[in-house]
Protein backbone atom coordinates (compact mmCIF):
# COMPACT_ATOMS: atom_id res chain seq x y z
CA UNK A 1 0.00 0.00 0.00
CA UNK A 2 1.46 3.33 -1.03
CA UNK A 3 1.35 5.68 1.91
CA UNK A 4 2.50 9.24 1.51
CA UNK A 5 1.50 9.84 5.14
CA UNK A 6 4.36 7.61 6.23
CA UNK A 7 6.83 10.23 5.01
CA UNK A 8 5.70 12.42 7.90
CA UNK A 9 6.75 9.71 10.33
CA UNK A 10 10.29 9.31 9.02
CA UNK A 11 12.85 9.05 11.78
CA UNK A 12 16.47 9.90 10.91
CA UNK A 13 17.57 7.74 13.84
CA UNK A 14 15.85 4.66 12.46
CA UNK A 15 17.23 5.39 8.98
CA UNK A 16 20.70 5.56 10.51
CA UNK A 17 20.13 2.26 12.33
CA UNK A 18 18.93 0.60 9.13
CA UNK A 19 21.80 2.14 7.16
CA UNK A 20 24.36 0.95 9.72
CA UNK A 21 22.83 -2.53 9.69
CA UNK A 22 23.11 -2.71 5.89
CA UNK A 23 26.66 -1.41 5.93
CA UNK A 24 27.70 -4.02 8.49
CA UNK A 25 25.99 -6.75 6.48
CA UNK A 26 27.58 -5.73 3.18
CA UNK A 27 31.03 -5.04 4.65
CA UNK A 28 32.35 -8.60 4.32
CA UNK A 29 31.08 -8.92 0.72
CA UNK A 30 32.67 -5.61 -0.27
CA UNK A 31 35.86 -6.73 1.49
CA UNK A 32 35.97 -9.92 -0.57
CA UNK A 33 35.46 -7.87 -3.75
CA UNK A 34 38.32 -5.54 -2.79
CA UNK A 35 40.55 -8.54 -2.04
CA UNK A 36 39.82 -10.02 -5.49
CA UNK A 37 40.70 -6.70 -7.16
CA UNK A 38 43.90 -6.47 -5.13
CA UNK A 39 44.84 -10.06 -5.97
CA UNK A 40 44.30 -9.47 -9.71
CA UNK A 41 46.49 -6.39 -9.61
CA UNK A 42 49.24 -8.06 -7.60
CA UNK A 43 49.31 -10.97 -10.05
CA UNK A 44 49.63 -8.65 -13.05
CA UNK A 45 52.28 -6.68 -11.14
CA UNK A 46 54.19 -9.87 -10.54
CA UNK A 47 54.10 -11.03 -14.15
CA UNK A 48 53.97 -7.80 -16.15
CA UNK A 49 55.28 -5.14 -13.74
CA UNK A 50 51.95 -3.33 -14.26
CA UNK A 51 48.92 -3.11 -12.00
CA UNK A 52 46.24 -4.00 -14.52
CA UNK A 53 43.62 -1.65 -13.03
CA UNK A 54 46.04 1.31 -13.30
CA UNK A 55 46.62 0.70 -17.01
CA UNK A 56 45.33 3.28 -19.49
CA UNK A 57 43.04 5.84 -17.88
CA UNK A 58 42.18 3.48 -15.02
CA UNK A 59 38.63 2.92 -16.18
CA UNK A 60 38.70 -0.53 -14.61
CA UNK A 61 38.48 1.06 -11.15
CA UNK A 62 35.29 2.92 -11.98
CA UNK A 63 33.84 -0.16 -13.68
CA UNK A 64 34.64 -2.33 -10.64
CA UNK A 65 33.02 0.15 -8.25
CA UNK A 66 29.97 0.44 -10.48
CA UNK A 67 29.60 -3.30 -10.92
CA UNK A 68 30.13 -3.93 -7.19
CA UNK A 69 27.58 -1.29 -6.27
CA UNK A 70 25.02 -2.66 -8.73
CA UNK A 71 25.52 -6.25 -7.56
CA UNK A 72 25.02 -5.22 -3.94
CA UNK A 73 22.04 -3.01 -4.78
CA UNK A 74 20.44 -5.88 -6.70
CA UNK A 75 20.59 -8.01 -3.55
CA UNK A 76 19.44 -5.22 -1.20
CA UNK A 77 16.02 -6.77 -0.52
CA UNK A 78 17.01 -10.41 -0.84
CA UNK A 79 16.14 -11.02 2.81
CA UNK A 80 12.67 -9.59 2.31
CA UNK A 81 11.91 -12.33 -0.24
CA UNK A 82 13.23 -15.15 1.94
CA UNK A 83 10.57 -17.45 3.38
CA UNK A 84 11.87 -17.34 6.95
CA UNK A 85 13.94 -14.16 7.14
CA UNK A 86 11.29 -12.22 5.22
CA UNK A 87 8.80 -12.23 8.08
CA UNK A 88 11.45 -10.85 10.44
CA UNK A 89 12.50 -8.20 7.90
CA UNK A 90 8.96 -7.09 7.10
CA UNK A 91 8.06 -6.84 10.78
CA UNK A 92 11.22 -4.98 11.82
CA UNK A 93 9.77 -1.84 13.43
CA UNK A 94 10.65 0.77 10.81
CA UNK A 95 8.54 2.42 8.13
CA UNK A 96 8.87 0.85 4.67
CA UNK A 97 9.98 4.25 3.35
CA UNK A 98 12.79 4.29 5.93
CA UNK A 99 13.89 0.82 4.87
CA UNK A 100 13.99 1.96 1.25
CA UNK A 101 15.74 5.26 1.98
CA UNK A 102 18.42 3.50 4.02
CA UNK A 103 19.15 1.21 1.05
CA UNK A 104 19.19 4.13 -1.37
CA UNK A 105 21.57 6.10 0.85
CA UNK A 106 23.95 3.21 1.20
CA UNK A 107 24.14 2.03 -2.39
CA UNK A 108 23.83 5.40 -4.16
CA UNK A 109 25.88 7.52 -1.79
CA UNK A 110 27.91 5.79 0.91
CA UNK A 111 29.11 2.81 -1.09
CA UNK A 112 30.61 4.77 -4.03
CA UNK A 113 32.26 7.13 -1.53
CA UNK A 114 33.75 4.31 0.53
CA UNK A 115 34.71 2.19 -2.48
CA UNK A 116 36.04 5.29 -4.26
CA UNK A 117 38.24 6.12 -1.27
CA UNK A 118 39.44 2.52 -1.03
CA UNK A 119 40.16 2.39 -4.76
CA UNK A 120 42.08 5.68 -4.59
CA UNK A 121 44.24 4.31 -1.80
CA UNK A 122 44.77 0.96 -3.48
CA UNK A 123 45.59 2.55 -6.81
CA UNK A 124 48.19 4.84 -5.20
CA UNK A 125 49.77 1.90 -3.38
CA UNK A 126 49.84 -0.13 -6.57
CA UNK A 127 51.44 2.79 -8.46
CA UNK A 128 54.19 2.86 -5.82
CA UNK A 129 54.58 -0.90 -6.08
CA UNK A 130 54.79 -0.58 -9.88
CA UNK A 131 57.62 1.90 -9.55
CA UNK A 132 59.39 -0.31 -7.04
CA UNK A 133 59.05 -3.24 -9.45
CA UNK A 134 60.58 -1.21 -12.25
CA UNK A 135 57.28 -0.51 -14.01
CA UNK A 136 55.93 2.92 -14.99
CA UNK A 137 53.99 3.70 -11.78
CA UNK A 138 52.93 6.99 -13.27
CA UNK A 139 49.16 6.73 -12.83
CA UNK A 140 47.06 6.60 -9.69
CA UNK A 141 43.28 6.57 -10.01
CA UNK A 142 41.00 9.11 -8.35
CA UNK A 143 37.20 9.44 -8.60
CA UNK A 144 37.78 12.53 -10.77
CA UNK A 145 39.42 10.25 -13.36
CA UNK A 146 36.18 8.27 -13.56
CA UNK A 147 34.19 11.34 -14.49
CA UNK A 148 33.48 12.87 -11.09
CA UNK A 149 29.93 13.96 -10.35
CA UNK A 150 28.61 13.12 -13.82
CA UNK A 151 29.74 9.52 -13.48
CA UNK A 152 28.29 9.35 -9.99
CA UNK A 153 24.94 10.64 -11.32
CA UNK A 154 24.81 7.90 -13.96
CA UNK A 155 25.80 5.32 -11.36
CA UNK A 156 23.08 6.56 -8.95
CA UNK A 157 20.43 6.20 -11.66
CA UNK A 158 21.56 2.59 -12.11
CA UNK A 159 21.33 2.02 -8.36
CA UNK A 160 17.70 3.22 -8.40
CA UNK A 161 16.92 0.69 -11.14
CA UNK A 162 18.70 -2.20 -9.40
CA UNK A 163 17.01 -1.42 -6.07
CA UNK A 164 13.62 -1.55 -7.78
CA UNK A 165 14.71 -4.85 -9.37
CA UNK A 166 15.75 -6.18 -5.99
CA UNK A 167 12.40 -5.22 -4.48
CA UNK A 168 10.55 -6.90 -7.35
CA UNK A 169 12.45 -10.10 -8.09
CA UNK A 170 12.84 -12.91 -5.60
CA UNK A 171 15.72 -14.59 -7.44
CA UNK A 172 18.45 -13.47 -9.89
CA UNK A 173 17.45 -9.84 -9.41
CA UNK A 174 20.67 -8.54 -11.04
CA UNK A 175 20.29 -10.47 -14.29
CA UNK A 176 16.57 -9.87 -14.49
CA UNK A 177 17.07 -6.12 -13.98
CA UNK A 178 19.79 -6.05 -16.65
CA UNK A 179 17.40 -7.92 -18.96
CA UNK A 180 14.62 -5.47 -18.22
CA UNK A 181 16.86 -2.45 -18.85
CA UNK A 182 17.99 -4.01 -22.15
CA UNK A 183 14.37 -4.67 -23.11
CA UNK A 184 13.44 -1.06 -22.33
CA UNK A 185 16.43 0.17 -24.32
CA UNK A 186 15.40 -1.98 -27.26
CA UNK A 187 11.81 -0.78 -27.02
CA UNK A 188 13.01 2.86 -26.91
CA UNK A 189 15.15 2.25 -30.01
CA UNK A 190 12.21 0.68 -31.80
CA UNK A 191 10.00 3.63 -30.90
CA UNK A 192 12.69 6.08 -32.07
CA UNK A 193 13.27 4.06 -35.22
CA UNK A 194 9.52 3.93 -35.85
CA UNK A 195 9.31 7.68 -35.40
CA UNK A 196 12.15 8.23 -37.84
CA UNK A 197 10.49 5.87 -40.32
CA UNK A 198 7.28 7.85 -40.06
CA UNK A 199 9.08 11.18 -40.34
CA UNK A 200 11.08 9.88 -43.31
CA UNK A 201 7.82 8.64 -44.85
CA UNK A 202 8.76 5.06 -44.89
CA UNK A 203 12.36 5.02 -45.96
CA UNK A 204 14.53 6.50 -43.29
CA UNK A 205 16.59 5.75 -40.31
CA UNK A 206 17.52 7.87 -37.33
CA UNK A 207 21.19 8.43 -36.66
CA UNK A 208 22.77 10.17 -33.72
CA UNK A 209 25.98 11.84 -34.68
CA UNK A 210 27.81 11.41 -31.44
CA UNK A 211 31.06 12.77 -32.81
CA UNK A 212 29.81 16.21 -33.77
CA UNK A 213 26.69 16.26 -31.60
CA UNK A 214 24.20 16.15 -34.45
CA UNK A 215 21.01 14.16 -34.79
CA UNK A 216 19.89 13.44 -38.32
CA UNK A 217 16.96 11.76 -39.99
CA UNK A 218 17.68 10.32 -43.40
CA UNK A 219 20.96 12.19 -43.40
CA UNK A 220 19.25 15.52 -42.83
CA UNK A 221 20.41 17.27 -39.66
CA UNK A 222 17.76 18.47 -37.24
CA UNK A 223 17.58 22.08 -36.22
CA UNK A 224 19.44 23.11 -33.07
CA UNK A 225 16.14 23.54 -31.19
CA UNK A 226 14.89 20.09 -32.20
CA UNK A 227 18.22 18.54 -31.33
CA UNK A 228 18.20 20.21 -27.92
CA UNK A 229 14.60 19.11 -27.33
CA UNK A 230 15.44 15.48 -28.10
CA UNK A 231 18.48 15.62 -25.82
CA UNK A 232 16.41 17.17 -23.06
CA UNK A 233 13.78 14.49 -23.46
CA UNK A 234 16.45 11.82 -23.21
CA UNK A 235 18.06 13.42 -20.15
CA UNK A 236 14.70 13.92 -18.48
CA UNK A 237 13.80 10.27 -19.08
CA UNK A 238 17.16 8.89 -17.99
CA UNK A 239 17.98 11.13 -15.04
CA UNK A 240 14.58 12.15 -13.66
CA UNK A 241 11.71 9.96 -14.80
CA UNK A 242 13.45 6.58 -14.71
CA UNK A 243 14.94 7.01 -11.19
CA UNK A 244 11.79 8.65 -9.83
CA UNK A 245 9.58 5.91 -11.21
CA UNK A 246 11.89 3.14 -10.05
CA UNK A 247 12.12 4.61 -6.52
CA UNK A 248 8.34 4.87 -6.24
CA UNK A 249 7.85 1.43 -7.75
CA UNK A 250 10.46 -0.18 -5.49
CA UNK A 251 9.11 1.54 -2.40
CA UNK A 252 5.58 0.34 -3.23
CA UNK A 253 6.90 -3.20 -3.63
CA UNK A 254 8.58 -3.04 -0.22
CA UNK A 255 5.53 -1.48 1.44
CA UNK A 256 3.20 -4.09 -0.04
CA UNK A 257 5.39 -7.14 0.47
CA UNK A 258 3.66 -9.84 2.49
CA UNK A 259 5.16 -12.85 4.27
CA UNK A 260 3.23 -15.41 2.25
CA UNK A 261 6.04 -17.86 1.66
CA UNK A 262 5.96 -19.87 4.86
CA UNK A 263 2.47 -20.23 6.16
CA UNK A 264 1.01 -23.30 7.73
CA UNK B 1 -7.04 -4.41 22.20
CA UNK B 2 -6.86 -6.53 19.06
CA UNK B 3 -9.95 -6.16 16.93
CA UNK B 4 -10.83 -7.88 13.67
CA UNK B 5 -14.03 -6.78 11.95
CA UNK B 6 -15.51 -8.68 8.99
CA UNK B 7 -11.99 -9.69 8.05
CA UNK B 8 -11.59 -11.68 4.85
CA UNK B 9 -8.36 -13.30 3.80
CA UNK B 10 -7.28 -16.09 1.50
CA UNK B 11 -4.58 -17.46 -0.73
CA UNK B 12 -5.42 -17.09 -4.40
CA UNK B 13 -9.14 -17.48 -4.89
CA UNK B 14 -9.55 -19.75 -1.88
CA UNK B 15 -10.87 -17.89 1.15
CA UNK B 16 -9.38 -18.89 4.47
CA UNK B 17 -11.38 -16.40 6.54
CA UNK B 18 -14.58 -14.81 5.40
CA UNK B 19 -16.03 -12.01 7.51
CA UNK B 20 -14.14 -13.00 10.66
CA UNK B 21 -14.94 -10.97 13.77
CA UNK B 22 -12.72 -11.26 16.81
CA UNK B 23 -11.92 -9.08 19.81
CA UNK B 24 -9.07 -9.78 22.21
CA UNK B 25 -8.66 -7.82 25.42
CA UNK B 26 -5.43 -7.09 27.32
CA UNK B 27 -4.63 -9.03 30.45
CA UNK B 28 -5.09 -12.52 29.01
CA UNK B 29 -3.06 -15.30 27.46
CA UNK B 30 -5.26 -16.51 24.63
CA UNK B 31 -4.79 -20.05 23.35
CA UNK B 32 -5.48 -20.35 19.64
CA UNK B 33 -6.30 -23.93 18.72
CA UNK B 34 -7.18 -25.33 15.32
CA UNK B 35 -6.57 -28.23 12.98
CA UNK B 36 -3.65 -28.14 10.53
CA UNK B 37 -4.50 -25.66 7.80
CA UNK B 38 -7.19 -23.94 9.87
CA UNK B 39 -5.29 -20.68 9.50
CA UNK B 40 -3.70 -20.16 12.91
CA UNK B 41 -0.37 -18.95 11.52
CA UNK B 42 -2.09 -16.84 8.89
CA UNK B 43 -4.26 -15.24 11.54
CA UNK B 44 -1.23 -14.41 13.69
CA UNK B 45 0.58 -13.00 10.66
CA UNK B 46 -2.43 -10.86 9.76
CA UNK B 47 -2.56 -9.45 13.29
CA UNK B 48 1.22 -8.89 13.20
CA UNK B 49 1.01 -7.01 9.88
CA UNK B 50 2.96 -9.53 7.81
CA UNK B 51 -0.13 -10.42 5.78
CA UNK B 52 -2.83 -8.03 4.58
CA UNK B 53 -6.52 -8.85 4.77
CA UNK B 54 -8.48 -8.68 1.52
CA UNK B 55 -11.44 -7.00 3.18
CA UNK B 56 -12.53 -5.85 6.61
CA UNK B 57 -10.31 -4.29 9.22
CA UNK B 58 -7.67 -5.31 11.73
CA UNK B 59 -6.57 -3.05 14.56
CA UNK B 60 -4.01 -3.58 17.29
CA UNK B 61 -4.29 -1.05 20.08
CA UNK B 62 -6.04 1.32 17.66
CA UNK B 63 -3.47 1.04 14.87
CA UNK B 64 -3.68 -0.82 11.59
CA UNK B 65 -0.80 -3.30 11.37
CA UNK B 66 -1.16 -3.65 7.60
CA UNK B 67 0.13 -0.07 7.27
CA UNK B 68 3.37 -1.12 9.00
CA UNK B 69 3.86 2.06 10.96
CA UNK B 70 7.02 1.75 13.02
CA UNK B 71 5.13 2.52 16.24
CA UNK B 72 2.59 -0.21 15.50
CA UNK B 73 5.23 -2.81 14.60
CA UNK B 74 7.16 -1.97 17.78
CA UNK B 75 4.02 -2.72 19.78
CA UNK B 76 3.71 -6.22 18.30
CA UNK B 77 6.12 -9.12 18.80
CA UNK B 78 5.58 -12.16 16.61
CA UNK B 79 7.56 -15.36 17.09
CA UNK B 80 7.10 -17.77 14.17
CA UNK B 81 7.22 -21.51 14.63
CA UNK B 82 10.70 -21.66 13.11
CA UNK B 83 12.29 -18.28 13.84
CA UNK B 84 14.98 -16.82 11.61
CA UNK B 85 18.11 -15.46 13.25
CA UNK B 86 21.03 -13.51 11.78
CA UNK B 87 24.65 -14.67 11.98
CA UNK B 88 25.35 -12.62 15.10
CA UNK B 89 26.10 -13.26 18.75
CA UNK B 90 23.32 -12.33 21.18
CA UNK B 91 25.16 -9.16 22.29
CA UNK B 92 25.61 -8.01 18.67
CA UNK B 93 21.97 -8.80 17.93
CA UNK B 94 21.02 -6.65 20.91
CA UNK B 95 23.00 -3.64 19.67
CA UNK B 96 21.76 -4.01 16.08
CA UNK B 97 18.07 -4.82 16.49
CA UNK B 98 16.83 -3.95 19.98
CA UNK B 99 17.22 -0.27 19.09
CA UNK B 100 14.17 -0.52 16.81
CA UNK B 101 11.98 -1.17 19.84
CA UNK B 102 11.97 1.82 22.18
CA UNK B 103 10.39 -0.18 25.03
CA UNK B 104 12.89 -3.04 24.81
CA UNK B 105 13.90 -4.11 28.33
CA UNK B 106 17.59 -5.06 28.20
CA UNK B 107 17.71 -6.24 31.81
CA UNK B 108 14.72 -8.49 31.27
CA UNK B 109 16.31 -9.80 28.07
CA UNK B 110 19.54 -10.63 29.91
CA UNK B 111 17.55 -12.34 32.66
CA UNK B 112 15.56 -14.38 30.12
CA UNK B 113 18.72 -15.43 28.27
CA UNK B 114 20.07 -16.60 31.62
CA UNK B 115 16.85 -18.40 32.46
CA UNK B 116 16.83 -20.19 29.10
CA UNK B 117 20.58 -20.94 29.41
CA UNK B 118 21.35 -19.28 26.07
CA UNK B 119 25.06 -19.32 25.21
CA UNK B 120 26.18 -15.72 24.79
CA UNK B 121 29.42 -16.38 22.92
CA UNK B 122 27.92 -18.41 20.10
CA UNK B 123 26.53 -17.25 16.77
CA UNK B 124 22.74 -17.44 16.70
CA UNK B 125 22.92 -19.36 13.42
CA UNK B 126 24.86 -22.10 15.23
CA UNK B 127 22.03 -22.56 17.72
CA UNK B 128 19.81 -25.62 17.61
CA UNK B 129 16.15 -25.19 16.67
CA UNK B 130 15.14 -25.20 20.33
CA UNK B 131 17.82 -22.65 21.28
CA UNK B 132 16.81 -20.35 18.42
CA UNK B 133 13.26 -20.63 19.58
CA UNK B 134 14.18 -19.77 23.17
CA UNK B 135 16.22 -16.80 21.95
CA UNK B 136 13.30 -15.53 19.86
CA UNK B 137 10.91 -16.01 22.77
CA UNK B 138 13.25 -14.09 25.08
CA UNK B 139 13.49 -11.27 22.53
CA UNK B 140 9.70 -11.13 22.14
CA UNK B 141 8.98 -11.17 25.85
CA UNK B 142 11.58 -8.45 26.52
CA UNK B 143 10.47 -6.36 23.52
CA UNK B 144 8.03 -4.24 25.48
CA UNK B 145 5.38 -5.01 22.87
CA UNK B 146 1.84 -5.05 24.17
CA UNK B 147 0.72 -7.67 21.65
CA UNK B 148 2.80 -10.85 21.82
CA UNK B 149 1.95 -13.47 19.21
CA UNK B 150 3.57 -16.88 19.62
CA UNK B 151 3.23 -19.59 16.98
CA UNK B 152 3.74 -23.07 18.41
CA UNK B 153 6.13 -21.80 21.10
CA UNK B 154 6.73 -25.16 22.78
CA UNK B 155 7.54 -27.11 19.60
CA UNK B 156 11.18 -28.08 19.74
CA UNK B 157 11.65 -27.22 23.41
CA UNK B 158 12.98 -29.91 25.70
CA UNK B 159 11.04 -30.75 28.87
CA UNK B 160 12.94 -28.40 31.25
CA UNK B 161 12.66 -25.62 28.67
CA UNK B 162 8.89 -26.09 28.46
CA UNK B 163 8.69 -25.66 32.23
CA UNK B 164 10.91 -22.56 32.03
CA UNK B 165 8.79 -21.21 29.19
CA UNK B 166 5.58 -21.63 31.16
CA UNK B 167 7.13 -19.85 34.12
CA UNK B 168 8.52 -17.04 31.98
CA UNK B 169 5.27 -16.58 30.05
CA UNK B 170 3.22 -16.46 33.25
CA UNK B 171 5.59 -13.81 34.62
CA UNK B 172 5.42 -11.82 31.38
CA UNK B 173 1.65 -11.56 31.35
CA UNK B 174 0.40 -8.18 32.46
CA UNK B 175 -2.78 -6.15 32.56
CA UNK B 176 -1.87 -4.15 29.48
CA UNK B 177 -0.55 -7.01 27.39
CA UNK B 178 -2.31 -9.43 25.05
CA UNK B 179 -0.55 -12.75 24.53
CA UNK B 180 -1.85 -15.08 21.83
CA UNK B 181 -0.39 -18.57 21.72
CA UNK B 182 -1.15 -20.78 18.77
CA UNK B 183 -0.46 -24.38 19.64
CA UNK B 184 -1.09 -28.05 18.97
CA UNK B 185 0.65 -28.93 22.23
CA UNK B 186 -2.39 -28.20 24.34
CA UNK B 187 -1.16 -30.08 27.37
CA UNK B 188 2.08 -28.06 27.47
CA UNK B 189 0.14 -24.87 28.05
CA UNK B 190 -3.17 -26.04 29.51
CA UNK B 191 -2.52 -24.32 32.81
CA UNK B 192 -1.63 -20.99 31.18
CA UNK B 193 -3.97 -20.28 28.31
CA UNK B 194 -7.26 -18.68 29.23
CA UNK B 195 -9.45 -18.26 27.29
CA UNK B 196 -9.16 -20.79 24.50
CA UNK B 197 -10.16 -19.81 20.96
CA UNK B 198 -11.04 -22.63 18.63
CA UNK B 199 -10.53 -21.88 14.97
CA UNK B 200 -12.41 -24.06 12.52
CA UNK B 201 -13.61 -23.58 8.95
CA UNK B 202 -12.42 -19.98 8.81
CA UNK B 203 -14.09 -18.75 11.98
CA UNK B 204 -13.66 -18.82 15.73
CA UNK B 205 -16.25 -21.42 16.64
CA UNK B 206 -15.71 -21.38 20.41
CA UNK B 207 -14.24 -18.95 22.90
CA UNK B 208 -13.94 -20.88 26.12
CA UNK B 209 -12.75 -19.47 29.41
CA UNK B 210 -11.22 -21.84 31.92
CA UNK B 211 -14.12 -21.03 34.28
CA UNK B 212 -16.71 -22.07 31.69
CA UNK B 213 -14.85 -25.28 30.96
CA UNK B 214 -14.50 -26.04 34.68
CA UNK B 215 -18.17 -25.29 35.38
CA UNK B 216 -19.67 -27.18 32.48
CA UNK B 217 -17.36 -29.99 31.49
CA UNK B 218 -15.48 -32.87 33.07
CA UNK B 219 -13.34 -35.76 31.96
CA UNK B 220 -14.37 -39.32 32.70
CA UNK B 221 -13.10 -42.82 32.08
CA UNK B 222 -15.73 -45.04 30.61
CA UNK B 223 -15.77 -48.80 30.21
CA UNK B 224 -17.79 -48.36 27.02
CA UNK B 225 -18.80 -45.28 25.07
CA UNK B 226 -22.46 -45.92 25.86
CA UNK B 227 -21.93 -46.12 29.62
CA UNK B 228 -22.76 -42.46 30.02
CA UNK B 229 -23.92 -39.66 27.68
CA UNK B 230 -20.63 -38.14 26.58
CA UNK B 231 -19.96 -35.03 24.54
CA UNK B 232 -17.01 -36.82 22.99
CA UNK B 233 -15.22 -40.08 23.70
CA UNK B 234 -11.97 -41.52 22.45
CA UNK B 235 -10.77 -45.08 22.70
CA UNK B 236 -7.40 -45.56 24.31
CA UNK B 237 -5.36 -48.53 25.50
CA UNK B 238 -7.41 -49.14 28.62
CA UNK B 239 -10.93 -48.11 27.68
CA UNK B 240 -12.58 -44.84 26.80
CA UNK B 241 -11.55 -41.35 27.67
CA UNK B 242 -14.59 -39.08 27.55
CA UNK B 243 -15.61 -35.46 27.83
CA UNK B 244 -18.87 -35.35 29.73
CA UNK B 245 -21.20 -32.63 30.98
CA UNK B 246 -20.26 -31.80 34.57
CA UNK B 247 -22.81 -33.12 36.98
CA UNK B 248 -21.37 -31.61 40.12
CA UNK B 249 -20.55 -34.97 41.63
CA UNK B 250 -17.70 -35.43 44.06
CA UNK B 251 -14.41 -36.41 42.42
CA UNK B 252 -15.22 -35.42 38.83
CA UNK B 253 -11.98 -34.85 36.95
CA UNK B 254 -11.19 -31.53 35.27
CA UNK B 255 -11.95 -31.48 31.56
CA UNK B 256 -9.02 -32.41 29.37
CA UNK B 257 -8.39 -29.54 26.93
CA UNK B 258 -7.43 -31.93 24.16
CA UNK B 259 -10.82 -33.64 24.46
CA UNK B 260 -12.51 -30.23 24.50
CA UNK B 261 -10.73 -29.32 21.27
CA UNK B 262 -11.58 -32.63 19.62
CA UNK B 263 -15.21 -32.17 20.64
CA UNK B 264 -15.18 -28.60 19.28
CA UNK B 265 -14.07 -29.71 15.83
CA UNK B 266 -15.82 -33.12 15.81
CA UNK B 267 -19.12 -32.54 17.61
CA UNK B 268 -19.56 -28.78 17.88
CA UNK B 269 -23.34 -28.99 18.40
CA UNK B 270 -22.95 -31.41 21.30
CA UNK B 271 -20.23 -29.28 22.88
CA UNK B 272 -22.35 -26.15 22.48
CA UNK B 273 -25.27 -27.95 24.14
CA UNK B 274 -23.11 -29.14 27.02
CA UNK B 275 -21.75 -25.63 27.54
CA UNK B 276 -25.30 -24.26 27.54
CA UNK B 277 -26.38 -26.92 30.05
CA UNK B 278 -28.87 -28.33 27.53
CA UNK B 279 -29.58 -31.93 26.58
CA UNK B 280 -27.04 -33.35 24.14
CA UNK B 281 -28.33 -33.66 20.57
CA UNK B 282 -28.02 -37.04 18.82
CA UNK B 283 -24.54 -37.89 17.65
CA UNK B 284 -24.52 -38.16 13.84
CA UNK B 285 -21.16 -39.93 13.89
CA UNK B 286 -22.54 -42.75 16.06
CA UNK B 287 -25.63 -43.39 13.92
CA UNK B 288 -25.43 -46.86 12.40
CA UNK B 289 -22.05 -47.56 13.93
CA UNK B 290 -21.40 -49.63 17.00
CA UNK B 291 -18.75 -48.90 19.58
CA UNK B 292 -16.26 -51.10 17.78
CA UNK B 293 -16.63 -49.10 14.57
CA UNK B 294 -16.38 -45.86 16.51
CA UNK B 295 -13.30 -47.11 18.35
CA UNK B 296 -11.72 -48.00 15.04
CA UNK B 297 -12.22 -44.40 13.97
CA UNK B 298 -10.42 -43.26 17.11
CA UNK B 299 -13.23 -41.38 18.73
CA UNK B 300 -16.97 -41.05 19.18
CA UNK B 301 -19.44 -39.49 21.48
Amino acid sequence: MMRLSSIARISPIRIWQLFRDRLLEDGPTAGVGAAVVLALNLLSLLFFKRATFNAGSGQAWGAAIGLGGYLLAASAFKRMHDGKAGTEWILLPAEPVEKYLAALLEYALALPLLLGAAATGLSALLALAERAAGGPGSFAWTPAAAGGLGAWGRYAVGVCLFLAGSASFRKNAFLKTVGLIAAFGLAAMLVAGGGAWLLGRGSGHLSFGAANGTISIDGESLSEAARRAIELLFELSAYVLAPAFSILFGWAKVAEKEARDEVQ
Amino acid sequence: MIELRSMTFGYGKKALFEGLDLGLEPGSIYGLLGLNGAGKTSLLKIVAGALAPKAGSVEVFGRVPELREAACLADIAFVPEDPWVPALRPSAWLSRYACFRPAFDRDRFAALLGEFAIEEDKLLTKFSYGQRKKFALAAALASGARAVLLDEPTNGLDIPSKTQFRRVLAASASEDRIVVVSTHQVRDLESLIDPVLILDAGRVTFTLSSDTIAERLASARLASPDARAAVHAEADAVGWSALVPREGREGEAAADLELVFNAAVGQPERLAAALAGAALPPDPQAAGAGPAAAAAKGGRS
